[in-house]
């Protein structure tokens, strides 16, 4: 995520026209493309595939990995893949582009399925969890873990929520897509996630941090905040 | 992909005091299967913008966001102006849900073809390349998501492309 917003830009060699400019963008946490320097990562509901971009207008597909079952969503950090499932978030190594690893899997013991997205940062992982409970309802929680030892991922504590779908963060700011809203923690305490804000300018789906401002999938379109002040979004568009 | 499908929770909290079974008729927001033909997955154009129908997947790059709408396209969205950003075009683009991008290319799904497009001019996407058959077709009997009652695939209506959330009306399978 923090190597993806490095960006060149370029100038057109037509001043009319519309060239484009960043190299790499960022996607939202329930996505299933990643790309991660000239390889573009896909997950479909049981395997990785690792596709060479060096030029980028023609993807060649080099290799294929086996993950596991239910795979939904895939979040690159640094030199890793969290990969996130029904049932629980495979973490693999990239550091050989080509050759992901698998190097653990987080499994929440509080939780008997669905289990995604997950965004990490520094030593933390969040994921949002949704479980059935009693009498067929449902209970979710939004989860922390330590991956100090990313081969031993460590669940650090809970946070009951609604009904949670994406997430993403800026700083020391969690942005959790919930039913009840779009809830604000402040996360400069990485285990201890405080709730400061809850917005609800729309049904929010997923978001993503990007150049200081916060762009949410909501039902009917795109949301776009502020977040110069990143607990404190401010509302500037909505996109139908 | 994942479940949107708030509607579901207040019938589950429902379950809790009421018995479901003793309704007649059950009114619930769950998936359906979408059907297709060969002829209509194919059909990629770009088309001037347009509002968001099924809003999806979101991608960011530069001034620029683009939003999927699901199974139909990409809605290109200038937002050099974050006040008053601007659809610019629409690439429909039957069955596609992903989208990410390097440099003046664009990747996104039709269907089960990973398909790659020229945006150097980005109001006039153009299809440069399709791998077929990057990602297995979608599952025939069940929705991606579970937790909840679904419309039973019938192959008798055609291939299933993909599962769509709306108001079913008792539906018989359940996952």
């Amino acid at each position: 995520m923090l190597f993806t917003s490095i960006f060149f830009w370029q100038c057109g060699k037509d001043a009319g026209s519309s060239q484009f400019v960043a190299s790499v963008g960022q996607a939202g946490s329930l996505a299933r493309f990643a790309i991660v320097g000239n390889y573009l990562y896909t997950v479909d509901d049981h395997k990785l595939v690792v596709y060479d971009i060096n030029n980028a207008g023609d993807p060649v597909a080099r290799n294929t990995v086996d993950v596991g079952f239910g795979i939904e969503t895939i979040f690159p950090f640094k030199d890793k893949l969290f990969i996130g499932s029904t049932s629980q978030v495979y973490i693999f190594s990239i550091t050989d582009p080509l050759n992901p690893q698998k190097l653990s899997e987080a499994i929440s013991p509080q939780v008997l399925r669905r289990c995604d997205p997950v965004v990490a940062k520094d030593t933390v992982a969040y994921a949002t969890l949704r479980t059935n409970g009693a009498c067929g309802g449902m209970q979710s929680v939004l989860v922390f873990y330590d991956i100090k030892d990313i081969t031993k991922p460590i669940q650090k504590g809970t946070f009951r929520v609604s009904e949670p779908y994406g997430l993403g963060y800026q700083d020391n700011a969690l942005y959790v897509c919930d039913k009840s809203g779009l809830l604000v923690f402040d996360i400069t305490s990485a285990y201890a996630p405080l709730l400061k804000k809850t917005l609800n300018d729309g049904n929010y789906i997923d978001v993503i941090p990007y150049q200081g401002t916060l762009i949410c999938w909501v039902i009917g379109g795109v949301i776009v905040y502020d977040i110069t002040n990143n607990q404190d979004p401010l509302l500037l568009s909505k996109i139908i | 992909m994942r479940k949107i499908s708030i509607a579901l929770l207040p019938f589950f909290l429902l379950a809790c005091t009421h018995d479901p079974v003793n309704n007649s008729t059950n009114q619930i927001n769950g998936f359906a299967p979408v059907y297709a033909v060969a002829t209509d997955i194919a059909k990629i154009t770009i088309q001037p913008a347009r509002k968001t129908e099924q809003a999806g997947k979101i991608y960011a790059i530069g001034n620029y966001i683009f939003q999927n709408d699901i199974n139909k396209g990409i809605h290109i969205i200038n937002n050099r102006d974050k006040k008053n950003p601007v659809k610019i075009a629409f690439i429909q683009l039957p069955f596609s849900t992903e989208i990410a991008v390097k440099g003046n290319f664009l990747y996104s799904n039709n269907l089960s073809d990973l398909v790659i497009f020229d945006i150097t001019d980005i109001s006039k996407p153009a299809l440069v390349k399709r791998i077929v058959n990057a990602f297995p077709p979608a599952n025939q009997t069940y929705p991606p998501i579970s937790n909840g009652s679904f419309e039973c695939a019938d192959a008798s209506k055609g291939i299933v492309v993909g599962w769509e959330l709306k108001m079913l009306t008792n539906p018989k399978c359940r996952r």
